[in-house]
């Protein structure tokens, strides 16, 4: 820790400090964390140099769902569809965008043409994720990517559901990530899914969990392993949203019960004037 | 600038996750140096236990009892690592101290049944403040680990030679809970919430100052327990599941509850299973 007049820190290692607070951000909170990141550093010039790539990587991070031009359903920012030069895709309206990070607009639209190779497995998992999304997520955006490796079709759908109440104190963000690789006899599934939630009235509570899930199934027909794949995903987000929710009774009925009692043994509340005459009292015993 | 500074700094140590606050702090501290003692003393960190060698007791290390890199016992009143001339309360304050330390491990005896409680006093200049630290950390049963911190700084404004005081009450708890599992993957719950309070009262032999802060921070913890509770398991886990919803959304409702059920209980025969994987593999955990 740097104490009161010692050498100031170099501008590369605020850049770097700066950085690493702006991909803290909690959902929805990342204007406030920012703004707050401008005064400390004062310094706008060498911010917006040094930490553009910061804001581009918590956005994709985040998996900002983003509305588009002659699309009537958002897409996602990830690092799937990254184009590279701030451009990304959407696979569902087929078209490529350029995107400000710091204003979170789309701009400069322009058409884009699908893998034909990948395409019709592309497709046939976002009509399914889209329809699960929708059955489980109040306001979810959903994404499928695709790309080829090899000989497997890599698809990666992404589910993102956020509610922000800044006026109530705090902000949720869900966050699943389905990566099925499909090779010639089976498909491996992964799974990655992520809860933050920030609670701050009157002071600063988060939760922040997470769990990966690997799985494989066979390739029988095409209809069939997307059947079983959506399936998994169902299954296994139930079983984590259920677990976690038992987490939570855990650790108010166990955990924290055992840290402090809400009275003492003799049910009633400390009797101060004992206390302390009793604390005299010892102190004289051991003089 | 300065001031608009530190309420940038306290703004954004309001929203980066409380799980890394050591780490931000420090990066914090690092970023603009003239905020360092400011800072220090207004960010409240998770409590750190060391041993005052001198009487086998351990004690609580905060802002307000360090003199360098040195922290002052409240059991023995010396320096650890030693420090020749570090600064002490007065005789009278000490008294007080040693009786408030007393007191205060008393009452964490009774409420938590285990931690470290510590106390500590200083001069203002019409009365005194002081600090009441407890830290109890759990036993990690059922594969949770728990860690309450509490952090009460008390200000004593003494009135008609002594006869009154106006007492003002700064209390931030901190909370801290994780597992690690095979069905729940990784869950941590952290964080702290701060609340105040002010009281006028009598100070008398039948109502010394001991007596009048003791029934005020218990008062205040007791409610904040509530609060902590509602909060980090009733708030955090209802935002979460207004995210995702297990039932189908489309379900009707006399459905929802079946569906509700019949999913918790398939869910829970899976759980035995992987509790007992999760026992025959202490690793894992």
């Amino acid at each position: 820790m740097a104490m009161e007049g010692e050498e100031l820190i170099s501008d590369q290692d605020k850049i770097k400090i700066v950085s690493d607070f702006i991909l803290h951000s909690p959902p929805g909170e990342f204007n406030e964390v920012f703004n707050d990141v401008r005064g400390l550093v004062n310094n706008d010039a060498l911010l917006k140099e040094g930490t553009c790539w910061a804001f581009a990587l918590y956005n994709k991070e985040q998996t900002l769902p983003i509305k588009l031009e002659n699309s009537e359903y958002p897409v996602l920012i990830t690092q799937f569809n990254d184009l590279g030069s701030s451009r990304f895709y959407d696979p569902r309206s087929k078209q490529s965008f350029k995107f400000d990070h710091l204003r979170k607009e789309p701009s400069n639209y322009e058409n884009w043409e699908p893998d034909s190779e990948t395409e019709t497995w592309r497709s046939v998992f976002e009509t399914e994720f889209t329809s699960y999304t929708s059955l489980h997520y109040k306001h979810g955006t959903c994404s499928v990517f695709a790309k080829q490796e090899g000989s497997s079709t890599v698809i990666t759908a992404c589910i993102e559901d956020h509610e922000f109440q800044a006026k109530n104190f705090w902000n949720g963000r869900w966050r699943s990530q389905w990566t099925l690789t499909v090779g010639p006899t089976n498909i491996d599934v992964f799974g990655f899914l992520r809860i933050h939630v920030h609670y701050y009235e009157n002071g600063n509570v988060q939760l922040v969990a997470s769990k990966e899930i690997k799985e494989s199934i066979a390739l029988t027909t095409e209809e069939l392993a997307v059947k079983e794949v959506l399936k998994i995903a169902e299954d296994a987000e139930n079983e984590y949203q259920i677990a976690i929710t038992e987490n939570y009774q855990t650790m108010s009925e166990t955990t924290f019960k055992a840290l402090r009692r809400q009275l003492p043994v003799t049910r009633t509340k400390i009797d101060w004037n004992k206390i302390v005459s009793y604390s005299i009292a010892k102190e004289f015993k051991t003089q | 600038m300065s001031d608009i500074q530190m309420d940038c700094a306290l703004d954004l140590m309001r929203r980066l996750p409380p799980q890394k606050i050591e780490k931000h702090l420090s990066d914090l501290i690092d970023l603009v140096p003239s905020l360092c003692e400011d800072l220090l003393s207004s960010v409240d960190q998770p409590l750190k236990i060391i041993r005052d060698k001198q009487v086998g007791k351990d004690f609580l290390l905060c802002d307000y009892n360090r003199d360098g890199d040195s922290y002052r016992s409240p059991w023995s009143n010396t320096y650890f690592p030693p420090l020749d001339d570090g600064a002490v309360p007065t005789e009278k304050l000490r008294k007080l101290e040693i009786d408030a330390n007393m007191a205060f491990d008393q009452y964490r005896e009774m409420y938590f049944e285990g931690g470290v409680s510590s106390v500590y006093l200083w001069d203002l200049d019409q009365g005194f403040a002081g600090v009441i630290l407890i830290k109890k950390v759990g036993d990690g049963s059922k594969k949770v680990r728990g860690t309450w911190d509490s952090i009460h700084v008390v200000e004593v404004q003494e009135k008609n030679t002594g006869r009154n005081a106006h007492y003002k009450l700064t209390s931030t708890v901190m909370l801290w809970l994780q597992t690690n599992k095979a069905v729940s993957g990784s869950m941590s719950l952290a964080g702290s919430l701060t609340r105040q309070t002010e009281m006028d009262s009598p100070v008398s032999d039948s109502s010394p100052h001991i007596a009048n802060i003791g029934r005020m921070v218990e008062d205040m913890e007791n409610k904040m327990r509530n609060t902590l509770n509602e909060v980090y398991f009733g708030k955090t886990c209802d935002i979460m599941n207004g995210l995702r919803s297990v039932v189908p959304l489309n379900a009707d409702d006399e459905n929802k509850e079946a569906l509700r059920q019949d999913l918790t209980a398939a869910l829970q025969k899976r759980h035995t299973k992987f509790d007992a994987k999760d026992s025959t593999n202490p690793t894992s955990n």
